[in-house]
């Protein structure tokens, strides 16, 4: 039996409607073969750029200067000075520290004893950064100012690494 | 033609008005507390607020792609192939593509506020833009034509094999150095580092959306189910016809 869809009048738009719902998710799934291309180009091209622990440069294999680095550490309190459109303070992880200097203002919750992650390149003793990303815990706490003067020193030993 | 449109007069039931009544109740508790009752975090200040619905979203998208793959092995085990399985698979993953956006959204104003940036290419969140891709892809394929049994059968192989990323994107913050930080409920040592008041906002936030998951998803295979039925009704209609045809 020929179940063909009418031609007549009154279904002949069902047919073409059908079919561009069809090509409607066809499109779709080249958009998002495409945008899954992206993510993966993208994430491996930011791969490029080693992730070190500030006591890994140097000593770890591609942690060296005259390239791009990622360096984790926390910021050192005390250490933090802004001025002249740029901000420096030394960053620290398993006791080993390491001066950074970033143009302009990291933005963020960015601030003495909190982890970092700095983008740049090692220029002789000093990581010239261009990016800087604060991370956070997994720790959620209350605010208590009081609670937080007395532990700083602590907290900043703690997230040191 | 009278009995199909009073089967399906609608799409809610008892248990469904439940839900959104419980899932009405749970997000209110949610907003009001997320706004007003929970505290400012000690470093993130109000931005901690955007976890309480970043994170219930992120887990609920997670169980909504796990009910698709579990739905779908169900329909490609069973003898039946019952197509009420590929229904549920289809809606919890719409649903979950839902979540999984709002995940990505909030995600990228708290990082706004926190990390000082709204994207980067980490793991975890390169890894979580994948799956959000990938199961776009599988409504995409869903939507392809063909019959119903083909639809189920090309969508289930996708959901199985797609639900495999979910380990990966879960774990993705202890696999590899990211900003992401890492779990705080279901951190491995079982420590939960988080305030009373805002652990029981963030549960009852869980609570809340699964309630929600749970009513969009019967909502929407059941409308599925209209469509289902609507489409062989329509070929008995031309069968019948086209049988007319042919006696005349």
């Amino acid at each position: 039996m020929d179940l063909t869809p009418r031609t007549s009048s009154d279904n002949a738009p069902l047919a073409p409607r059908k079919r561009n719902r069809k090509w409607k998710y066809v499109a779709m799934l080249a958009v998002v073969v495409t945008a899954g291309g992206f993510i993966v180009s993208q994430f491996l091209t930011s791969a490029i750029d080693f992730y070190c622990n500030v006591d890994e440069i140097g000593q770890r294999a591609g942690c060296g200067p005259n390239r791009r680095l990622r360096v984790q550490g926390t910021v050192e309190q005390d250490s933090l000075k802004s001025g002249m459109g740029s901000t420096t303070f030394v960053l620290m992880f398993n006791n080993q520290t390491i001066d950074v200097r970033y143009n302009g203002d990291p933005g963020g919750i960015f601030q003495e004893c909190i982890p970092v992650v700095a983008h740049g390149q090692l220029v002789g003793d000093t990581f010239e950064a261009n990016r800087i990303e604060v991370k956070h815990s997994n720790s959620y706490s209350e605010a208590n100012p009081d609670r937080l003067a007395q532990s700083k020193a602590e907290q900043c030993s703690l997230l040191a690494g | 033609m009278n009995t199909e449109t009073q089967t399906f007069k609608g799409v809610g039931t008892p248990a469904t008005r439940l839900y959104g009544l419980m899932a009405i109740v749970a997000l209110g508790w949610v907003f009001l507390g997320g706004l007003f009752f929970t505290p400012e975090d000690a470093v993130q200040g109000d931005a901690v607020r955007i976890m309480y619905v970043h994170v219930p979203t992120a887990w609920i998208a997670y169980l909504a792609f796990i009910v698709t793959g579990v739905a779908s092995a169900c329909w490609m085990i069973g003898k039946k192939h019952s197509m009420g399985f590929d229904r549920v698979a289809g809606a919890s993953a719409e649903v979950g593509v839902l979540f999984m956006a709002m995940t990505l959204l909030s995600g990228s104003l708290w990082g706004r506020i926190t990390w000082g940036t709204y994207w980067v290419w980490d793991p975890r969140l390169t890894t979580t833009a994948f799956l959000f891709v990938t199961y776009i892809g599988y409504l995409a394929v869903r939507g392809l034509g063909g019959t119903a049994q083909q639809r189920a059968r090309r969508s289930s192989v996708i959901a199985l094999l797609a639900v495999l990323e979910i380990p990966l994107v879960h774990f993705s913050v202890v696999l590899w150095r990211s900003l992401h930080q890492r779990a705080t409920v279901l951190s491995p040592d079982g420590d939960i580092k988080m305030d009373g008041i805002m652990l029981f906002t963030l549960l009852f936030g869980v609570f809340g959306f699964s309630v929600l998951f749970a009513w969009l998803v019967s909502h929407r295979q059941r409308i599925m189910a209209m469509q289902d039925a609507q489409q062989t009704t329509a070929i008995d209609v031309a069968v019948a016809e086209r049988l007319k045809e042919a006696q005349a």
